[in-house]
């Protein structure tokens, strides 16, 4: 019930929003009206000059006519018959008239309808992303380790109100707010998934951004799911950061001023991915997370290209606030210290007269995990602990082929170690078809197959996947998308 | 000690004069590049980030091109939002303040020109409309002067000092192009109420200038693919209307277009919609004339 009044609050917060928002056209009304009214003087200054020449050949045709005292009466005779210059004129003089008559009527309306107070010309741009995914698993969550349950499964997994406006001329803001259904009770529930403000203006090229958002790590942490080219996100994302790279922190982003593409990131913050997750009683500055990464670009032909970068993860301490993890064997352990190191690769044809229609891209990420744990082998609190290293490795590979403009297909290869154990291996092998029915709605097939080994006590298990992603309102192509 | 020298050193290599020994210029697209080159000749270096066979809202965010716009002094785009595809990202990592939206930089060709065709609504049902109107009036080159103008005013506000240069550079192109309109505007006398068909609404200015009649397109809405039922409804209104041309802009694949033209009869062409778009056309002006001299072909050879 409470969360049942929980998610009608929130879907009556989002049809207000839209009941008062406008794309913001006051500024273009006004450039409209300035431009009708530059083209109404112009049209009134033809006007005048037109009438100046019909005067001026009045004045001739009166002066040509013959003296009153010679004739003796002679009989009324016809106006003389206009030249055709004289008819021309005459018709363009009407007709330059008709058209002044029409655009000053247009500037009225344009000028009434600008006076009427449109309460959302502030707002700033407003879009709204839904995703769902219908699945099929072969078997149930306790066997495969998933937050959601096997068999059949309907998964509001995003409801993402995204706004972006000008902060001032120096800065950018945005905000990802998205609702998605709780793992355990299944109830929707809105978090504030990105709110940071960007420079704009910075000099030396730099950007800096603060807030809530998703830290640069690899190629794939910080793109939001429905944003991805597959349906989850890969395994050793899922495990090594925690799902998207969502952090509380300061980024800085430098741009060598060298005619190479370099772009170099680091940032500090609290949280970054799912760990640490919690509060705590006092934060010292190596419980922070610091993050960097280091990316360049090369266009290999006109219509190939390759995309590279190194990233690297540290959490020097989570003291009390590190993700606790009970393993099969019944041990449990407490995340201590974290480091993690990626090395990611994107390949990309796309021929560029036909770069909306035909594309092939190979993307790859290759990380390395070096965590240390609080280890309570019994598992009974109190119990004797011990610290405990352990290194893993892990990696995504995916090809995804758009052979149409609406269609995509491609295949992914997951594999990873445990980052708690890296004896405990698992694979996973995708296939998908993308159907992207326009800009803003597409839908999308996926199969995937996972493995295991017998450590972690997991199943093999075949889903299915159907995801539906759609938009409304603006959507900005930031530079993430590329 | 060494690595803070070399990253001074860096900083240092990086910076440049305000006004280095050429104006650099980015245009989005190479029929504006085309038009900076003529006006600025000597004094401007300009980058074009389309090479002229990509679809004019779909020109990769390539990150080789953040470099050069962190270095550009004027940036030179089409305007009513027809970069809103790739722009908007690479002005983000351009990093350059300069050129931002609304900048001193940030040169708008459109201004003073009206749109045509502004939606009365920019809900996606009508597909990926231009909220400001269609955008494609660099396809008619007496509203291409207006651009002409806007450039030449940018390059006389940056830099006052080259005034008498741009102006001799912007009069002799001028004088080239209304030479040529006088041309092309006998030319396309056969042309006259000639019906024709693109791929994507590329042509409105263009036949409202020159006196074609816009029929329609074959994508169903801007950016929306066409489905079977609009496919065939356009070959049954073709069919009726005795509509001879369509033209296929070379970015769209060719299999709909030239299916649609054996259907109905109708003569199939491929037109640039850049300097650049098919081979020799790398100006504006031969792009222009590559254009009326196919279209003019077309229709004569019917006869």
């Amino acid at each position: 019930m409470h969360g049942g009044i929980k998610m009608k609050a929130i879907l009556i917060s989002i049809i207000m929003v839209f009941v008062f928002y406008s794309s913001g056209f006051a500024q273009t009304l006004e450039e409209r009206i300035k431009i009708l009214e530059e083209a109404l003087k112009k049209q009134e200054q033809t006007i005048k000059e037109q009438q100046k020449v019909i005067e001026e050949l009045k004045t001739e045709m009166k002066q040509g006519k013959p003296s009153e005292q010679q004739a003796v009466t002679p009989p009324k005779e016809a106006a003389p018959p206009l030249t055709a210059q004289e008819t021309e004129k005459k018709s363009t003089l009407e007709q330059v008239q008709q058209q002044v008559q029409q655009l000053k009527e247009e500037v009225g309306q344009v000028v009434e309808a600008q006076k009427k107070n449109i309460l959302s010309v502030f707002n700033p741009a407003i879009g709204l992303v839904g995703e769902s995914i219908l699945s099929y698993r072969s078997r149930g969550s306790n066997e495969t380790g998933s937050d959601r349950p096997g068999g059949f499964d309907f998964n509001q997994r995003s409801v993402e109100l995204n706004l972006a406006g000008s902060v001032d001329p120096f800065a950018r803001g945005y905000a990802v707010i998205n609702a998605s259904a709780d793992p355990v009770t299944g109830e929707a529930t809105a978090q504030v998934e990105e709110a940071a403000i960007q420079t704009t203006s910075l000099p030396w090229n730099l950007t800096l951004k603060a807030g809530i958002f998703f830290g640069e790590f690899g190629r794939l942490s910080y793109i939001h799911d429905h944003e991805l080219p597959f349906v989850n996100r890969p395994l050793v994302l899922d495990n090594y950061i925690g799902g998207e790279s969502k952090t509380d922190g300061v980024q800085l982003n430098f741009l060598l001023p060298i005619p190479h593409y370099v772009s170099l990131t680091v940032g500090v913050g609290d949280q970054f991915g799912d760990t640490p997750n919690a509060v705590g009683n006092f934060r010292h500055f190596d419980e922070l997370n610091f993050w960097g990464r280091a990316s360049t670009y090369f266009d290999l032909t006109p219509d190939v290209s390759l995309e590279t970068g190194v990233s690297g993860l540290w959490t020097p301490s989570e003291e009390d606030r590190g993700g606790v993890f009970v393993q099969p064997d019944g041990s449990i352990l407490t995340e201590r210290r974290r480091l993690v190191v990626g090395a990611d690769l994107m390949v990309r044809y796309q021929p560029l007269r036909n770069n909306q229609f035909q594309s092939l891209t190979w993307g790859t990420e290759l990380l390395y995990s070096d965590n240390r744990y609080l280890d309570n082998p019994t598992g009974i609190p109190g119990g004797p602990v011990f610290n405990r290293d352990v290194g893993s490795f892990g990696l995504y590979s995916y090809l995804a082929y758009k052979l149409h403009r609406q269609w995509i297909v491609g295949c992914l290869f997951d594999w990873m170690e445990n980052p708690q154990n890296n004896a405990d291996k698992t694979s996973a092998y995708s296939a998908w078809i993308t159907w992207a029915i326009s800009h803003w709605n597409q839908l999308r097939l996926q199969y995937t197959y996972t493995t295991h080994n017998a450590l972690s006590g997991l199943k093999n298990d075949n889903a299915i996947y159907l995801q539906w992603a759609w938009i409304i309102g603006s959507h900005a192509h930031g530079w993430q998308e590329r | 000690m060494l690595s803070i020298i070399l990253l001074i050193g860096v900083f240092c290599a990086g910076a440049r004069p305000a006004h280095a020994a050429k104006i650099r210029i980015v245009a989005t697209l190479t029929d504006l590049a085309d038009l900076a080159r003529n006006i600025g000749d000597d004094l401007v270096e300009v980058h074009s980030l389309a090479t002229g066979v990509e679809d004019t809202h779909g020109v990769p965010m390539k990150p080789s091109f953040v470099p050069m716009m962190n270095q550009a002094d004027l940036l030179l785009l089409v305007g009513f939002e027809c970069e809103h595809a790739f722009l908007p990202g690479l002005l983000e990592a351009s990093k350059n303040p300069r050129i931002q939206r609304d900048r001193a930089g940030y040169i708008d060709c459109s201004k003073g020109i009206i749109p045509r065709d502004v939606p009365k609504s920019t809900e996606h049902y009508a597909g990926d409309v231009h909220p400001y109107g269609n955008p494609h009036y660099m396809l008619d080159p007496v509203l291409a002067k207006t651009a002409i103008q806007n450039i030449y005013n940018a390059l006389v506000e940056f830099a006052p000092q080259y005034q008498g240069e741009f102006t001799r550079n912007r009069d002799a192109y001028l004088a080239k192009l209304n030479a040529k309109i006088a041309e092309w505007e006998k030319e396309v006398k056969p042309l006259k109420g000639v019906k024709f068909v693109s791929y994507h609404e590329h042509w409105p200015y263009f036949a409202d200038r020159f006196g074609l009649d816009y029929f329609g397109t074959i994508e169903l809405r801007p950016g929306i693919d066409p489905t079977p039922r609009h496919i065939e409804e356009l070959i049954a209104k073709m069919k009726v209307e005795h509509v001879p041309i369509v033209a296929r802009e070379p970015q769209f694949p060719e299999r709909v277009p030239k299916r649609i033209a054996e259907q109905t009869g109708a003569t199939l062409i491929t037109l640039p919609i850049m300097p650049g778009g098919v081979p020799n056309t790398e100006t504006y002006i031969k792009m222009m004339d590559y254009i009326i001299h196919t279209m003019v072909g077309a229709v004569q050879s019917r006869k």
